[in-house]
Parts: structure tokens; sequence; C-alpha cells
């Protein structure tokens, strides 16, 4: 009776558990919501490339606008990078990925996005944030007038997002919203 | 009826040439198609296996929506996520696994929370100054308010002949009564010995992930890269399938079933137990 009765316990704790992990789903108009919130930072990122890449952009134009790009990204948010040709991954800090941006050696850089994009379902993690992956298509082009040279490449953007439900006073109110920051970034040289 | 059907083949059949909302109005380039062929994340591998989202991708189906779990949806979608152009897979295996799969009195489902999944990862750690080649077996599992990825299992190459415990007549023993000697002749085990796992009982196997991440904590395993991901699905009863990253020209890329096995019984264990490794 008593190793029954822990037995039950200890199922009834198990299934406790579970249904504690995947409670406060986020409703399907909630989670549309997030992806265009999620898909805002993710243009504006696509933006801020744009202008770090530029060899147009000035020096410290292009140092204001990596801050800005920065702020996107949770602390600590790496970019994991792959070619066609080595399936390895080279890691860099966001910041040391803008900065190689900057310095690539092209006089002319075009950074193009694909029409299309794919956001992933938003699963708890264990802190109770969300977290999701958008995935997006990249096509770069970089042109050395002096060299000749002209790269071009198509890139596979998996893109994590980090939602999580915060609160601020505003007017002696207290106001939930949802918050979008991007995490870490795996970049896929393709093969299209 | 018809005329849904008619509408998923024709949506299915014009899945290449769907355009997904722009991510910028301007300055974008126009998918020809391929891009939204492609099984772009494992989600929208469980999405397309399930028939849970449109066929362009831009539309998630959840429980109510008129197309969510639809069977013709899923019989399109199931179809375009084999590798159809590089894995052994007969055409007769995939038709019995369809028909399984969609079957009208028990239709079956893969489920992201749901055990009978797991993914092996092949990465490359420096150990001892040499770069070496790594298996990782991960699992999903509950933690705290969600859920987290974990290491299950690892497989290391260094580590396989290392305790390789000798048979018969080649075997090393602690005689049946060294009990009445205290044990003294403890110093064969443990210092003339250079296979101590000789004196070790039947059941002694060696835990490689505690040995792995005993190294890693003495400094002398260091993470270098991931090289390639994989999964394994046992979630369809009396089957098993493997997933892989296709990344090449074409419509059949992305994450695709490459290899398919149907189960007779014991097939699950043993290949299991090729895939962990352990032995």
């Amino acid at each position: 009776m008593k190793n029954k009765l822990i037995l039950f316990l200890g199922l009834f704790l198990a299934s406790s558990v579970v249904a504690l992990a995947q409670s406060e789903d986020i409703s399907p108009s909630r989670k549309q919501a997030i992806d265009s919130l999620a898909l805002e930072k993710v243009k504006d990122l696509s933006k801020y490339i744009a202008i770090i890449g530029s060899k147009e952009t000035q020096f410290s134009e292009a140092n204001r606008v990596m801050d800005r790009a920065e702020e996107l990204f949770a602390p600590g948010a790496e970019m994991g990078v792959s070619s066609i040709n080595s399936n390895e991954i080279a890691y860099y800090k966001v910041r040391r990925y803008f900065e190689r941006l900057m310095a690539l050696n092209y006089d002319r850089v075009n950074i193009t996005w694909y029409d299309i994009q794919y956001i992933s379902d938003l699963e708890r993690q264990p802190d109770g944030r969300y977290v999701g992956v958008i995935t997006i298509f990249q096509r770069f082009e970089g042109t050395s007038i002096e060299t000749g040279m002209n790269y071009k490449d198509t890139t596979k953007k998996d893109i994590t997002i980090y939602v999580e439900k915060k609160q601020t006073q505003i007017a002696g109110r207290t106001i939930e919203f949802w918050d979008v920051m991007l995490g870490d970034v795996r970049v896929t040289e393709t093969s299209a | 009826m018809r005329f849904t059907l008619i509408t998923l083949a024709i949506l299915l059949a014009n899945i290449s040439i769907v355009s997904a909302q722009g991510i910028g109005s301007g300055g974008t380039i126009k998918d020809d198609g391929r891009f939204a062929a492609s099984t772009k994340q494992l989600n929208q591998f469980f999405r397309r296996f399930n028939a849970e989202e449109s066929p362009d991708g831009n539309t998630r189906f959840y429980p109510g929506d008129s197309l969510y779990h639809n069977r013709p949806l899923r019989q399109g979608f199931i179809q375009i996520l084999f590798d159809n152009q590089t894995s052994s897979v007969s055409k007769d295996l995939k038709t019995q696994f369809i028909n399984t799969v969609l079957s009208d009195g028990y239709p079956q489902y893969l489920n992201f929370h749901r055990t009978g999944w797991f993914s092996e990862v092949q990465a490359e750690f420096i150990f001892k100054g040499k770069r070496e080649k790594v298996t990782l077996i991960l699992k999903l599992q509950p933690e705290g308010l969600g859920y987290e990825w974990v290491i299950d299992a690892v497989s290391f190459p260094p580590f396989k002949n290392l305790f390789n415990k000798p048979v018969g007549d080649e075997k090393d023993f602690l005689h049946p009564l060294s009990h009445e000697l205290g044990f003294m002749n403890l110093r064969r085990a443990f210092q003339d010995s250079k296979m101590p796992e000789a004196f070790t009982g039947n059941a002694f196997h060696p835990d490689y992930l505690t040995l792995f991440l005993y190294e890693m904590k003495q400094n002398n395993l260091r993470f270098s890269t991931v090289n390639e991901v994989k999964f394994h699905f046992f979630q369809i009863e009396g089957w098993y399938f493997e997933v892989s990253q296709f990344n090449r020209p074409g419509f059949n890329t992305g994450w695709l079933i490459s290899n398919l096995v149907k189960l007779n019984p014991g097939d699950k264990e043993t290949i299991q137990q090729y895939i962990y490794d352990q032995k």
C-alpha cells in the first residue's frame, strides 16, 4: 500500500513537472505579433549589415551603426559561419563579425535579401524565456575595382530569437509587454 | 472533398513558385521557389510531416483549422520530405511507410516533446594537442519551466581500445582466496598490470561520457567545431528513419529523410546500439 502511494505521488509529481513545462502556451495571435516584432528586428539587422558593409560608410558612422546593431542582440551572442568547401564552423562574437564585415576589401558591397523567410514555433527553455529561430537567405556581392575581383555568395542565416515577457511603468500603471532579442546566428553558405 | 484535393495538389505542385511575404519591400531578390521548397528547419520537417503549416510555410495551422493534420496535404508533404537524389530508399518502402503514417484508423504524427527521437552530432575536439572526431548523442528533456537538449552519450575513438578486457587464458585475476590474505595481491591489479580492467566484474562497462567530461575538466579536451548534425526517429511504430541536411542545388534540399527502415522485433534496440556506439 505504501509503495503504491509513493508510486502515485511520484507519477503525480512527474506529470506536474511536464504540465508546468508546457503551461503558459503562447496563443496563435500572440505568436503572430511576436513574429512580426522579431522580423522587424531582423529587418533592422539587415539594414545595419548593409550600412556596415558599404565602403561609402564613414568609419565613425559604421561604428555608430555597429553599436545599434549590437543592441539588437542578447549578451554573448555569436555568429557561426561555414562555407560550401568546409563544414567547419568559424565562431565570431557579433561585434567581431561586424568588424570583419567592415574590413572587407571591396570597393562595392551589395547585400540583398531573398523574399522568403521561415519562422519556427516558440519553445520554452528552462528559465521560462521562449526561444525561436528565423531563417532568412542573403545574397552578398563584393567588387574590387583595382583587382577586378568580384565575389558572390548566397547564405542561409538561422537567427535565434529570445522572447520574454517584461513589465514597465507608464504613468504609474504596470504594463506588460513581450520583448524580442536576437541571439546566436548560424551562417551557412548555400549551393543555390 | 474532391475540390479540396485538387486545390491541395495544385498548391503542393506549385510549392516551388509560391513567393513568401518579403522581409523588406525594396532591394529584395525574388526566390525562384528553391528556398520555399527547401525544408529549412527541423521545425519545418515536423510541421510538414504532420501537416501543420501551409505549403509555402507562411501560415501555421493549429487544432481547429480546416487543414490541420489534413491527410492529402500530409501525403504531398511527406513525399517531398525524402531525399530523392542520393538515398537508396526504395519506392515500395516509401509507399508502405506513407500508408502506415497516413492510415485512416490510426494516423501517426511526430511530436517534438515526446521521446523516441534524438540527435547525432559529429564534432571535433582537440585532445592532448591532437584533433579528434567525436560523436555526441543529444536528447531533449523537460527542465525547469521548459525543455533543454542534453548530452546522452559520447563516442570517442581514443577511448575505444582503452578498456579491452582480456578473456580466457590471457585474463589475469585475483584468486578466490585472496580475501584470506587481506587482498594483498591487489598490488598485482593496480601496480603490476597494464590492464587493470581485467580485474573488474562481468557487468563492467566504461562510461565514456564520464571519462570525456573528466578529460575536459583536466583541460585535456577542448571543443573545436561541429561538422554534421543528424536526427534519428523511432516515433512511428514499427519504423526507424534518419533525417539529414542536404545543402545542394535544386528543390529537394534542407532537412530530409536520408534512411528508412521497417523494424522487425529487436531491430530498434540493435539500431539504437549501433548509433550510440558504446561497445
